[in-house]
């Protein structure tokens, strides 16, 4: 049910890069907060290793998933609060909507959160008749834009102050304004009474508590709180695996989630969300209700290779320091999940063959692994899609990507092998190489299949002479 | 308990996890039931926490609460606070409209405050929203039209300058939220180091542990942020503006 | 300095067919410091580029021909950070279901060197009596930094050449966009990549940038000329040479 567009990562990276706007807003991003998180996780008392032994707290928890998130709806329901299991999007979507009906519920206020984007929850509740606001300023910029979010943390990045400007005049009907201080209070006054208005709020979460029974949620600008405190339902989606068992696992998981995210010490709010308001209590939701998402991730538990994957904690910290985001921006992949963390997880989720472009558009410099807040080997995993594209893999449902280019390998491999062959298929190339437009000794030009490197760079020519040619002449 | 679309998911990850069959597995050492060492010492050193320690800390939240602008006030006794919140009152314009109206939580160092009295003189109101007789309805809208929020805390962190509030009856946690300005006080021995001494407390203090996170256990580092526009940092987002945490050491 | 254990070259594929300079340099280096060294004419490429590609069977075939070339070499070095790389860490997840090729190139593996690795943490050697004229960069290659941990040891040896003023560029350690078929596969990606990079070395202002990996030289080098520009391109051995 999910717009999903991977197919066109090419085409949206030419467009991306192309954007002069988007370009300095994605250096800057990577600026501030892909350095600021490496000398955020340098100045831990426990050093940047520290998010090994995060590793393997999220490790340890995947492969006890089954307990753990039985333990945490147990200790939910103790609470007052509600489970609902959903296998899939369609379930997720289609409770919320029961949910909703129930209460009649007109408008909702939404905390950001990923999931909800996964599942595309604002066309569902649309679709019902219902009104729904993103409330993270990033996000309601995007949502008046009629746009999708670029970045897991900084959803607007691609708008500048002006844009955000003339979209609130033409939106809000207020005068033009683009000092983002200003702008930013035009939003909270518009926000504050959609929050006071709504009915139902929902929320994401980052990371539950299995053994007191809490979801988390994180944020600086304090919408998550007012979403999941003012109206009287409060829905919240979580990702299967966003799960810890012990409270003191969120003293590491907490402090690497805040430094990934936004080289932060601590977010501004964080909240433990634990079930609805209690007897006594004057304020808060009358109901609780947490949404458990499958979709395709006990699949990916169930591959070893791809396990890792449900580590990811979704904190953002790989798309700030990756050099392929910061040329393509997040619009280039298709899909709720983006840069680094979505080129292994939306192939996953939506299928490798359609979204094959992501795991094999990235140079594999391994910048999104020293970065990650839990240690996620991603560049291993974009070796594994990439080899289930070459040769296919049923259990995954995957077609060999080009057979063409696999039979060229097959020939290298031969070739390789035997350094007579080698040093024949050099002497042909020398030949070939003769036709090739030159200048000041450089390929100027370069036939498919190899062209693409010659659009923008020059080639040095092969030598007159391999070096172990040389050598042999005795060097 | 369970439903039957729980067991079937369930049942979707133990196949996933090659454990169709057996049950749960490291069960034993997945949640700890008995306190660890470490958690013990901590408790220990939490208890035995001199007051050159507590200065430390203090100091500790006072350098964490710069760069977030957390207003940190220490203050030596509590009529030095009322008087500092009484100058707050009167020196902040309210956000929306011009009546100034303040909302406070109903806990026991909010009231030594003795705010009524000191806010009488400027004629501004103070809703206390513990009081069962007034209907829910009310209490929320004295919170929205409120410019101030008064609350105190359970802990605060002093690593990162955290206010750490539980969900109790009387203590409204939009009190926190929903004013332009929030003020909190608390006093010294609040204070703890960070995030570790805190869960330590929660689980393990046979205290604390009896309440336990509640229903909402809210962090509060500072007040409310966005750079969403441009990357330029704005307070005030849609939390408060500002916060002003008052410590007092007597 | 002569009873130095021998060492064999493992010349990466496109220093052997394209910049054989590089090779001669390093060759210079070791002999100036009196090592004696084979070369195996029979070598080819150690399948770094199958792998990355995805092709694992063909990375595999390319993995047995480059350990049965190299099995019998006490010390093999290489001038690429991205192929040892590749025989470290990668051999072991090719063979991972067959113990006994595993076995083999795991042994392979804590034998093979970087040169700038081999220079400074097996020799223990730092100056090689260099002589430079002029300002020099650095390029961070990935592989090299981030596979096999090598970031000081370029540095350091570039700080003992005489003569030469080094300045750091901005973003040294971002990728240049090479990664292999990947820069013909999306050049519009690659070509952007490299744009920025080679805006950091020329706003250095430096008459040369060096690297430990002709792949990623290669490619800024390409990128250099298409802009016109005429600082040197040099791998670290050529410096050392010097
Ligand atoms: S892969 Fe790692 S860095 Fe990227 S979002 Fe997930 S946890 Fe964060």
């Amino acid at each position: 049910m999910t717009k999903i567009t991977t197919e066109n990562y090419v085409a949206e990276a030419r467009k991306a890069i192309k954007n002069q706007v988007l370009q300095r807003a994605l250096a800057d991003l990577q600026n501030r907060f892909g350095r600021g998180t490496a000398e955020c996780y340098r100045q831990l008392p426990e050093g940047p290793d520290l998010r090994l032994k995060a590793h393997e707290i999220r490790m340890k928890t995947i492969e006890n998933l089954d307990v753990v998130l039985e333990t945490l709806a147990a200790n939910i329901l103790k609470n007052g609060g509600h489970v609902f299991f959903a296998k899939d999007s369609r379930a997720a979507v289609d409770y919320c909507l029961e949910v909703a009906r129930r209460h009649q519920v007109r408008r909702v206020v939404k905390g950001k959160s990923m999931v909800s984007e996964e599942i595309d929850l604002n066309a569902a509740l649309m679709d019902a008749g219902i009104e729904v606001s993103e409330t993270d300023l990033g996000e309601y910029i995007i949502q008046l834009a009629g746009e999708t979010p670029s970045h897991i943390i900084a959803p607007a990045i691609h708008k500048t102050r002006n844009d955000v400007g003339s979209l609130f005049a033409a939106k809000l009907d207020i005068p033009y304004e683009d000092d983002p201080p200003k702008l930013t209070w035009i939003a909270r006054k518009a926000l504050r009474q959609k929050f006071l208005a709504a009915d139902m709020g929902t929320s994401g979460c980052n990371i539950a508590c299995a053994e007191t029974g809490h979801i988390t949620t994180v944020s600086n600008e304090g919408n998550i709180r007012m979403s999941t405190t003012l109206p009287k339902v409060h829905m919240a989606f979580m990702g299967m695996e966003r799960v810890a068992a012990r409270l003191e696992d969120h003293d590491i998981l907490l402090r690497l989630l805040c430094r990934g995210a936004a080289a932060q010490n601590m977010a501004t709010y964080v909240s433990y969300i634990g079930g609805p308001r209690q007897a006594d209590q004057v304020d808060g939701p009358q109901e609780f209700h947490l949404v458990i998402l499958d979709n395709g991730r006990s699949r990916i538990l169930a591959d070893a290779e791809f396990r890792e994957m449900l580590c990811c904690i979704r904190c953002a910290a790989c798309l700030n320091v990756c050099p392929v985001y910061a040329k393509i921006g997040g619009h280039s992949y298709g899909y709720a999940y983006t840069g680094p963390v979505g080129a292994v997880v939306t192939p996953l989720l939506v299928g490798i063959n359609r979204a094959k472009d992501l795991c094999l558009g990235e140079t594999l410099c391994g910048a999104c692994q020293e970065a990650c807040a839990v240690n996620i080997d991603l560049p291993r995993m974009l070796l594994a899609l990439r080899a289930k594209l070459a040769e296919g893999d049923p259990a995954w449902g995957v077609k060999p990507a080009d057979r063409k280019e696999k039979l060229l390998w097959q020939a290298w491999s031969m070739m390789i092998r035997k350094r007579t062959v080698y040093d024949f298929v050099l002497r042909l190339a020398a030949l070939v190489q003769k036709l090739m437009p030159q200048r000041d000794g450089m390929i100027r030009r370069l036939p498919p299949p190899v062209s693409g490197w010659t659009q923008g760079r020059d080639l040095r020519p092969l030598a007159k002479e391999s070096f172990i040619q040389r050598w042999r002449k005795g060097f | 308990m369970g439903t039957a679309n729980q067991k079937e998911f369930i049942n979707r990850i133990k196949m996933a996890l090659g454990k169709p069959f057996a049950e749960s597995r490291q069960k034993a050492d997945l949640f700890n039931s008995e306190m660890s060492a470490e958690s013990r010492a901590i408790l220990e050193h939490i208890k035995n926490r001199n007051a050159a320690e507590r200065k430390k800390l203090l100091e500790t939240l006072i350098e964490a609460a710069g760069p977030i602008n957390l207003q940190v006030i220490s203050c030596d006794d509590i009529s030095a606070v009322t008087g500092a919140i009484a100058g707050l009152v009167r020196a902040k314009d309210p956000e929306w409209g011009d009546q100034k109206s303040v909302v406070a939580w109903a806990h026991p160092l909010v009231e030594r405050l003795n705010l009524p009295a000191a806010l009488s003189e400027q004629k501004v109101p103070m809703f206390v929203t513990g009081s069962k007789s007034t209907a829910d309805e009310d209490l929320r809208q004295q919170v929205i039209d409120a410019y101030i929020g008064i609350t105190s805390a359970d802990f605060c962190m002093a690593d990162t300058a955290t206010l750490v509030m539980r969900a109790r009856p009387g203590q409204a946690r939009s009190v926190s939220l929903v004013p332009a300005i929030h003020i909190a006080v608390i006093k010294l021995d609040q204070i703890i180091a960070d995030l570790k001494e805190l869960f330590a407390l929660l689980k393990w203090d046979p205290h604390e542990r009896r309440e336990g996170l509640t229903n909402c256990l809210t962090f509060v580092s500072g007040p409310s942020k966005t750079a969403d526009i441009e990357a330029t940092m704005v307070h005030g987002a849609h939390g408060p503006r500002e916060v002003h945490l008052f410590v007092i050491s007597a | 300095m002569s009873n130095e254990q021998p060492v064999t070259l493992f010349i990466q594929c496109i220093v052997d067919t394209h910049y054989p300079a590089v090779a001669e340099a390093m060759v210079r280096v070791l002999r100036r410091l009196g090592i004696s060294l084979t070369c195996p004419g029979d070598q080819t490429c150690c399948g770094q580029p199958a792998f990355n590609s995805g092709y694992r069977r063909q990375a595999r075939t390319a993995a047995q021909h480059f350990i049965e070339v190299f099995e019998n070499s006490e010390i093999i070095v290489c001038p690429s950070g991205s192929c040892v790389n590749m025989v470290r860490h990668h051999y072991a997840e090719l063979f991972q279901n067959d113990s006994q090729w595993l076995a083999r190139a795991r042994n392979l593996a804590r034998r093979t060197y970087e040169f700038s690795e081999y220079l400074v943490d097996v020799l223990r050697v730092e100056a090689l009596g260099a002589r430079f004229d002029g300002r020099v960069t650095y390029h961070d290659s990935c592989h090299l930094l981030r596979g096999i941990g090598v970031r000081q040891q370029p540095r350091t040896l570039l700080q003992h050449v005489s003569g030469m003023d080094f300045i750091e560029m901005r973003d040294s350690d971002y990728c240049c966009g090479f990664g292999g078929t990947f820069s013909v596969k999306y050049p519009d990606i690659s070509d952007a990549m490299v744009t920025d990079k080679a805006k950091n070395i020329m706003a250095t202002k430096a008459d040369a940038v060096v690297g430990c990996d002709m792949g990623c030289l290669m490619n800024i080098r390409g990128k250099l000329s298409r802009l016109g520009s005429d600082i040197k391109v040099m791998h670290l051995a050529q410096i050392l040479a010097c």
